[in-house]
């Protein structure tokens, strides 16, 4: 399968000599057709440097990438011409109404005179802003400018649309229009890039994340594949609600081999094990007259994820 | 793929629409207008104490100091004013990340935005300049010759190129320099430098190498004039001020700067005023260069 982005140990190093900052460190990423991609970091990841690469706005020290076939040393504008990109730090003409903000867009699309209304009043509603179209951008709030943020990246009509922490500094109303509109996009068939430090916004529209720190991928793949590694890798975690003597019932689940830890707190327990045991735990309970009230086997989250991610990354460093 | 004249269009009516253009044209159009009436009342007072004294039957006598006076001054000013910001100013308010994350290459950002400046330029010297000849010509009730005429049209069009070189420097230094703030100090620094500095310089050189006679109190010899005056200008001519009042002075007067008797033709001044005009032509286009070289390989962060 095509990829629509493909990296190869792309590294951009900033500086040189005792000054040299290592931004984005031999990432290798590809990005299927037709997904939503997260890429997930604290601020200074290298998020930003990796996704001004793509867009040839930041030349590469080092390896290769391909955005949509286009290669981004030699090939950028067509980049540029088919992706939309919502920077991080964009600013409008604040002089200009949305509408005209949208127009000069347009313009720089070489969208042609005739359709250039229509497309931009699209745009406008696409982001709940048809109604603001004849207001200055200098009297929009925050969320307003991130909304027609998005609105410009629609413009052109992209195949793909990359997005440099959309959400910050946005409301509540503005990260659920954005997360409206990126399941519409995605339905239309358009893959969708985000890179974010925002993962409970975010994070639960991705298909596929990439964990990035200090330039580097702690890990990728799709989101349920992760979470299976990390089971392999943590044990399966179970919690118990009961009615009965819990200590009891906790030194009985002891003796299961596949438990490898145990926390009990009142009537709750906590459990760890190399396998899914619920069964075998419902069976001890029945034989020692406890009452289950409860019993869940606990997934790892994407904050699980990012947080070991992070800490791994942190004892490696 | 956007043209340069998308680009230049839009920056044209910012320009046009902004503040800061309408404020420079008002004091440009007082200065013209206060300069004008000194000049007038001077006339007036002169035809009074010597009523032998006749009005000047030269248009171009009268307008040439007004115009070359006030434009060396007031060029500067506008090219720095409209060239401080072109680049940081973009960059500081996030419109250079969203302009560059459309299908245009750089040159055409940059490109455009010249060419906006120039026509801006241009228009500002244009409505000015006609409102000062027409009021003038109401006034003095002189009306210009063709060749006189000409001569102006020349003037004000190097009068632009004077500026396009301010504007030239000013958006070379926003390129380089991360903050409006820093490129507005370094702008008019330069243009300090340029426009008063230099002539200190050059005229304190000139003394200490030359040693004029007249600086000694005793009688002032050609030689000692000529040797002194040859330091200054060598020195002055380091600034683009110093080539721009040199064309002033070859367009505006009709005569020959070899043959004082003799008027000299509108192409033979054109011809004496070749080599600051190159001059001129090169700095801004130095500078021009410097900032789309800087600015194409420059990265967006």
């Amino acid at each position: 399968m095509e990829h629509v982005i493909e990296t190869n140990e792309l590294t951009k190093v900033y500086g040189s000599g005792r000054e040299a900052v290592t931004a984005v460190d031999h990432i290798d990423l590809r990005i299927e057709e037709g997904t939503i991609y997260g890429i997930l970091g604290p601020n200074g990841a290298g998020k930003t440097t990796l996704i001004m690469m793509l867009t040839g706005l930041v030349l590469p020290s080092s390896g290769s990438a391909k955005v949509l076939g286009h290669d981004i040393l030699k090939d950028s504008l067509q980049i540029r011409r088919r992706v939309g990109l919502l920077p991080e730090g964009f600013g409008f003409y604040d002089h200009l109404t949305a509408e005209q903000n949208l127009d000069y867009i347009a313009t720089l699309n070489d969208v042609p005179k005739a359709e250039q209304e229509k497309i931009v009043d699209e745009a406008l509603k696409a982001v709940a802003l048809e109604e603001f179209r004849d207001r200055k951008v200098g009297a929009f709030s925050r969320g307003m400018k991130q909304r027609l943020g998005i609105a410009q990246t629609l413009i052109k009509d992209p195949e793909l649309l990359i997005f440099d922490e959309p959400t910050a500094g946005v409301d509540p109303e503005g990260a659920k229009v954005f997360n409206d509109l990126i399941s519409k996009l995605n339905g239309q068939g358009k893959t969708i890039l985000i890179c974010t430090h925002l993962l409970r916004e975010v994070g639960p529209l991705c298909t596929h994340v990439a964990i990035m720190n200090r330039g580097e991928f702690a890990v990728q793949g799709r989101i349920g594949e992760i979470v299976e590694t990390m089971i392999d890798e943590e044990g399966y975690r179970i919690e118990v609600g009961i009615k009965g003597d819990a200590e009891a019932f906790a030194k009985e689940l002891r003796s299961l081999p596949e438990i490898t830890g145990l926390e009990v707190k009142g009537g709750n327990i906590s459990v760890r094990a190399t396998d899914d045991v619920r069964a075998n735990i419902i069976r001890i309970a029945s034989k020692k007259e406890v009452e289950v009230l409860s019993i869940r086997r606990l997934e790892p989250s994407l904050e699980d994820i990012f947080m070991k991610a992070l800490s791994k990354g942190r004892q490696e460093g | 793929m956007a043209d340069v004249f998308a680009v230049a269009s839009k920056e044209f009516s910012d320009i046009v629409r902004s503040k800061r253009f309408i404020i420079l044209i008002v004091i440009f159009g007082l200065v013209m207008t206060i300069a004008m009436a000194a000049i007038y009342i001077q006339v007036i007072q002169a035809m009074s104490s010597l009523p032998e004294v006749p009005m000047p039957q030269a248009f171009l006598g009268m307008m040439a100091l007004i115009l070359s006076g006030t434009l060396s001054s007031f060029a500067p000013v506008m090219g720095v004013a409209l060239g401080c910001d072109t680049i940081s100013g973009e960059r500081e308010k996030g419109t250079l990340k969203i302009v560059l994350a459309q299908p245009v290459y750089r040159d055409t950002v940059i490109n455009g935005k010249f060419l906006a400046a120039a026509s801006a330029v241009s228009l500002a010297t244009l409505i000015t300049s006609l409102a000062s000849v027409g009021i003038s010509i109401i006034i003095i009730g002189v009306t210009p010759t063709a060749g006189e005429a000409i001569r102006m049209a020349l003037f004000l069009l190097f009068s632009v190129l004077f500026t396009m070189t301010y504007y030239g420097i000013s958006t070379f230094l926003s390129t380089i320099l991360k903050k409006t703030s820093q490129s507005v100090i370094l702008s008019v620094v330069v243009w300090a430098v340029f426009t008063f500095v230099i002539s200190i310089i050059a005229s304190l050189v000139a003394i200490t190498i030359s040693r004029p006679t007249f600086m000694t109190g005793q009688p002032s010899d050609e030689e000692s004039i000529r040797r002194f005056t040859a330091i200054v200008e060598a020195i002055s001519s380091v600034s683009p001020n110093y080539h721009f009042s040199k064309i002033g002075q070859y367009l505006l007067s009709p005569y020959s700067p070899t043959a004082p008797q003799e008027e000299a033709s509108i192409m033979s001044s054109l011809m004496y005023a070749g080599p600051n005009i190159l001059v001129l032509v090169i700095v801004t286009a130095l500078v021009f260069i410097l900032s789309y070289i800087t600015f194409t390989r420059q990265e967006v962060r």
